[in-house]
């Protein structure tokens, strides 16, 4: 009984120890906002279109409805496009992704055949409504670009 | 007027009501102090950093909890006992203020030194369980029952062995006076002759103010937050504030029976009361953010079979050692 | 193995057990049988020790058909006994006086098909409300009849003298999401506990008969929050084989590396948070540091940090790179330098050790009654862990010990946790060590998959424990069943048994030491 009071008392002390150390010990937290990390390469927000590198008006996009078809939630709203002149396929003018319902699968980014679409570095979304989040993704990519 | 002031200040009436304004400031200061060394004490040890956005260091912090909790609408649900309900917030603080009054922070620096003084703070601080009681009966909420039925017995259990812990040193001491036990540690403090009841008491005091590892009247895990579950806004602040000084009165005494109180060499006596008084508090926080909490069982078998048997042991052996 | 067919044959009269290809089907035995033969066969498996691994039940429009699962602990021997009930008035024999499992299997067959087990002493509903208007499973639709929706309120209390009711949760701190349990307290005592469940259900088993087998992928994540990697990991696995895709080595290894992390940040998490139970609320903070490193990587690689969806059928959503390699490997290394912390701040610790020995104390026949998974079974002394018994990918080829308990309480389940995750580090150490080239993704997967007709039944060692996944397809794009056996649902029935006579703080320990993902019960 004795020993086992003894061994008690030493583990209570131990843990002591363990607490007063990482008192001492420098914090292991980052201040967000005032210091940012780095986003991984591969992090998921919510997808965006890319530019046509041949030409940098252009998106990728053709508008074919893959990724419509294949999206789990239905989130993809709605894919437009036109065909403009001299030109084989149709460019999107109109992008609709509802990203509330979105879980970020990453689905469409893979079956889309043009490799149009990727995963945007947005992680900060913050909105009032839920029409915040309905996001035109080819206007996005303008306003990106025009930044 | 200044000299009718001055005079007034000086008589026993005076000193008796500018005391207790200064006992009421400086508990209210103590206890948003405590509510901000805890959390910084708590993210330290948690390898984080704790408050720090309002103020230097955060050191606002509490003023603007405070602000918060004062602004909040004071909500009393249906069921409630209302005189009980309403009462108990008021009444757990009364034993607190009582409590400084006979605590010599420095050699003058006390509000007024009866000889009895222990036995007041102790008397008045069973009053806290009465409120705990009323709280957790009045509440009409079973989680708050159930705290405040294991609060009464803790507090009751840990009576004992705190006050068998103070005994020797009274026997030692030959006084009941706060300030006549300190002048007896001149040179050597009684933690020295009796470091047995000094551990017993510090553990019995932890038990008394409800802290980690004897924290079961307000478990979280199980109770929600126990008798306080259903107070909200200032009554909430009541308790917080009453906990918090309660933490302080009892490293106070730990502090003038066995640390020597005020007696220090260099500094100014009140520097080394609270020095002595807040190193205990850090310990009690210290001891909260490393260990889980006890069970109800176990933690009466550890009073009632551990404690007491202990703290009677010590006391005989004084006894008997002062005799001879 | 041929041994249960025969006698099985031998012992009821007129059964037809038949030998099915265990790597094809997931199963070894498959057998038909009628109600009135059902309770002989259930009991004779019962005699040879067998537990019943799981219930349930499948629409095939002209007839509703049930199916057992029966499986032992040691040597897996999976035996499907079926049951074919009429659709019209759909009555089965209840098996809960036998196996306790089926109690609540039977309830939920009840709820989503309509079913009714005769001789089943609390025929209620467990997850869903009094507002269902057609029962959710079937292929038409079938209206609940308003006898039937008398059934629903599973739980009415009922106050007696010295005894009160306390609700732990829908919203408590010790639930770790949204379980309500009522406790029937005598004072500190508890009498009786009744788990109500249903606060999270989303009925991810009807969801997967909605859409393709690709679409269902992000679910799976979903369900087990805190180890969605093995749950990614058994629907791959599962709907593989019954493509029968194969899987290049470099994935399988990664697959393994991605699966073993997860499985330490899940570990890592149930001890911060049971420590958070127990009134420590330090350790939950030293465990998120450690998690935060795993996140990291894994964040590296599949993109997320909590639902990750980096399995693909064939491979992986996409290859490793270097700096996988080596943040895995600063992690394994830092990793092990941890224990030691853990060591002293909460296993050694008297405080913790006094609260947890002999508290929900398991013994190995209630484990098997029960069905309980995992680190829970483990704790009773079975060396029970599907990676050694029932291998999959390529844990075969990997050296690690089962961590088992003596005692079956609730310091076991701990010590078991913590020794699986020294055990995780060293199976990450030798997938690092054997990591192949070559390509992560399987060639000749089709876009659509359309899996022949049959039956599967996969299993995979989550954190929790046993996972099954038993799919029934129609040669459609979509399963015609998907049935989730998850092990917090198996784990949690036996709380009612171990609550009982115990505090109302033990019973916040039991309930801990169970690690229960809500989400993954209610499904």
């Amino acid at each position: 009984m004795i020993y086992g009071f003894i061994k008690g008392t030493a583990s209570l002390i131990a843990g002591l120890g363990v607490t007063i150390r990482a008192f001492f010990q420098p914090v292991v937290t980052s201040q967000y906002p005032r210091e940012l990390l780095t986003i991984s390469p591969r992090f998921r927000g919510h997808t965006r279109l890319l530019v046509d590198p041949e030409n940098p008006e252009k998106n990728k996009c053709t508008a074919c409805g893959i990724c419509v078809k294949s999206c789990p939630s239905g989130s993809i709203k709605k894919v437009e496009g036109e065909k403009k002149e001299g030109e084989k396929k149709k460019t999107a003018t109109e992008y609709l992704l509802d990203f509330t319902t979105c879980s970020q699968c990453g689905i469409c980014v893979e079956v889309c055949p043009f490799d149009a679409l990727d995963f945007s570095h947005a992680y900060n979304s913050a909105g009032y409504k839920r029409e915040d989040f309905h996001y035109d993704l080819v206007k996005e990519l303008m306003r990106n670009r025009v930044q | 007027m200044v000299n009718e002031l001055l005079n007034m200040a000086s008589s026993d009436a005076g000193k008796m009501v500018l005391g207790l304004i200064g006992v009421l400031v400086f508990v209210v200061v103590n206890a948003l102090l405590l509510t901000w060394a805890e959390r910084k004490v708590a993210g330290h040890m948690q390898r984080r950093i704790g408050p720090k956005e309002v103020g230097p260091f955060g050191l606002i912090q509490p003023i603007a909890d405070a602000i918060k909790l004062l602004g909040k609408e004071i909500l009393t649900p249906a069921k409630v006992d209302k005189p009980l309900y309403y009462l108990a917030p008021v009444l757990i603080f009364v034993p607190v203020l009582v409590s400084f009054i006979v605590i010599p922070f420095d050699a003058s620096l006390q509000v007024t030194d009866i000889n009895v003084g222990i036995l007041v703070i102790l008397a008045f601080s069973s009053i806290s369980v009465l409120s705990i009681l009323m709280a957790g009966w009045g509440s009409e909420n079973k989680y708050s029952l159930i705290g405040a039925v294991r609060s009464v017995a803790q507090n009751i259990a840990y009576e004992i062995p705190l006050l068998l812990a103070l005994l020797p040193v009274i026997m030692l001491a030959n006084s009941l006076s706060l300030k006549e036990i300190v002048e007896k540690q001149e040179g050597l403090w009684f933690v020295v002759i009796q470091p047995l009841a000094f551990i017993i008491y510090f553990i019995a005091s932890v038990a008394e103010t409800n802290r980690t590892p004897f924290d079961l009247p307000e478990a979280e895990s199980e109770l929600v937050a126990g008798y306080h579950t259903e107070y909200s806004g200032m009554r909430f602040a009541l308790f917080f504030l009453a906990e918090y000084t309660n933490i302080f009165i009892v490293s106070a005494i730990a502090a003038t029976f066995f640390l020597g109180g005020y007696q220090g060499p260099l500094l100014p006596g009140i520097v080394w009361f609270l020095l002595k008084s807040y190193f205990l508090v850090f310990v009690i926080m210290w001891l909260r953010w490393t260990y889980p909490r006890v069970r109800f069982d176990q933690l009466l078998n550890f009073a009632w079979k551990g404690l007491i048997p202990l703290a009677f042991v010590n006391l005989i052996i004084t006894g008997g050692l002062l005799k001879i | 193995m041929s041994g249960i067919a025969e006698e099985i044959k031998a012992s009821v009269m007129g059964a037809e057990p038949v030998e099915v290809s265990y790597p094809e089907k997931g199963y070894h035995c498959a057998l038909e049988t009628s109600p009135d033969k059902l309770p002989d066969i259930v009991r004779l498996f019962d005699e040879k020790r067998f537990y019943l691994e799981c219930l349930l039940c499948t629409d095939y429009t002209d007839y509703l058909e049930l199916v057992y699962l029966f499986n032992t602990h040691l040597s897996p021997c999976r035996v499907k006994v079926t049951l074919k009930v009429d659709p019209q008035q759909p009555v089965a024999p209840s098996m809960s006086s036998i196996y306790a499992s089926a109690y609540w299997y039977e309830r939920e067959i009840h709820e989503f098909y309509g079913v009714l087990f005769t001789g089943h002493p609390n025929m209620t509903y467990l997850f869903l409300h009094n507002d269902i208007h057609d029962y959710p499973l079937r292929k038409g639709k079938v209206p609940v009849p308003p006898e039937d929706k008398e059934r629903l309120d599973s739980f009415k209390p009922g106050e007696q003298e010295d005894t009160f009711f306390i609700n732990l949760g829908p919203q408590h701190p010790s639930t770790h999401g949204v379980l309500r349990v009522v406790l029937k307290m005598d004072g500190e005592y508890i009498e009786q506990a009744e788990p109500v469940l249903g606060y999270l259900h989303r009925m991810h088993e009807k969801m997967a008969e909605n859409r393709s087998y690709q679409q269902f992928l992000p679910n799976t994540g979903r369900m087990d929050y805190l180890g969605p990697m093995s749950f990614n990991l058994g629907y791959v696995l599962a709907v593989e084989r019954l493509c029968a895709i194969s899987v290049p080595d470099r994935a399988i290894f990664v697959r393994i590396i991605a699966t073993e992390l997860n499985r330490i940040c899940s570990h890592l998490l149930w001890v911060g948070a049971y420590l958070a139970d127990l009134g420590a609320l330090t350790p939950f903070l030293f465990v998120f540091d450690d998690r935060e490193q795993i996140q990291d990587v894994l964040e590296g690689i599949t993109g997320s940090r909590l639902t990750y969806c980096y399995f693909r059928f064939g491979g992986l959503y996409n290859d490793v790179d270097d700096q996988f390699i080596a943040g895995t490997k600063a992690f394994v290394k830092r990793m092990w330098g941890r224990f030691s912390l853990y060591e002293k701040l909460v296993t050694g610790n008297v405080i913790f050790v006094n609260r947890t020995k002999g508290i929900g104390t398991i013994t190995g026949e209630q484990a098997r009654k029960y069905g309980v998974a995992g680190p829970v079974l483990r704790s009773a002394g079975i060396a029970c862990d599907l990676r050694k018994v029932e291998s999959y990918s390529a844990y075969n080829e990997m050296e690690f010990n089962i961590p088992v308990g003596e005692h079956g309480d609730a310091l076991d389940t701990y010590k078991i946790r913590i020794a699986e995750m020294e055990n995780s580090l060293r199976i990450i150490e030798q997938a690092l060590a054997k990591l192949p080239g070559g390509p992560f993704m399987a060639e000749k997967v089709p876009k659509k998959l359309k899996p022949p007709r049959g039956d599967i039944y996969q299993v995979v060692e989550t954190p929790r424990g046993e996972l099954g996944i038993y799919i029934v397809s129609d040669e459609s794009d979509r399963p015609l069943r998907m049935k989730w056996r998850v092990p917090s649902f198996s784990n949690l029935m036996i709380f009612p048994e171990l609550a009982r006579g115990m505090l109302l703080a033990d019973a916040v320990a039991i309930l801990g030491s169970l690690d229960l993902v809500i989400p993954e019960i209610d499904r």
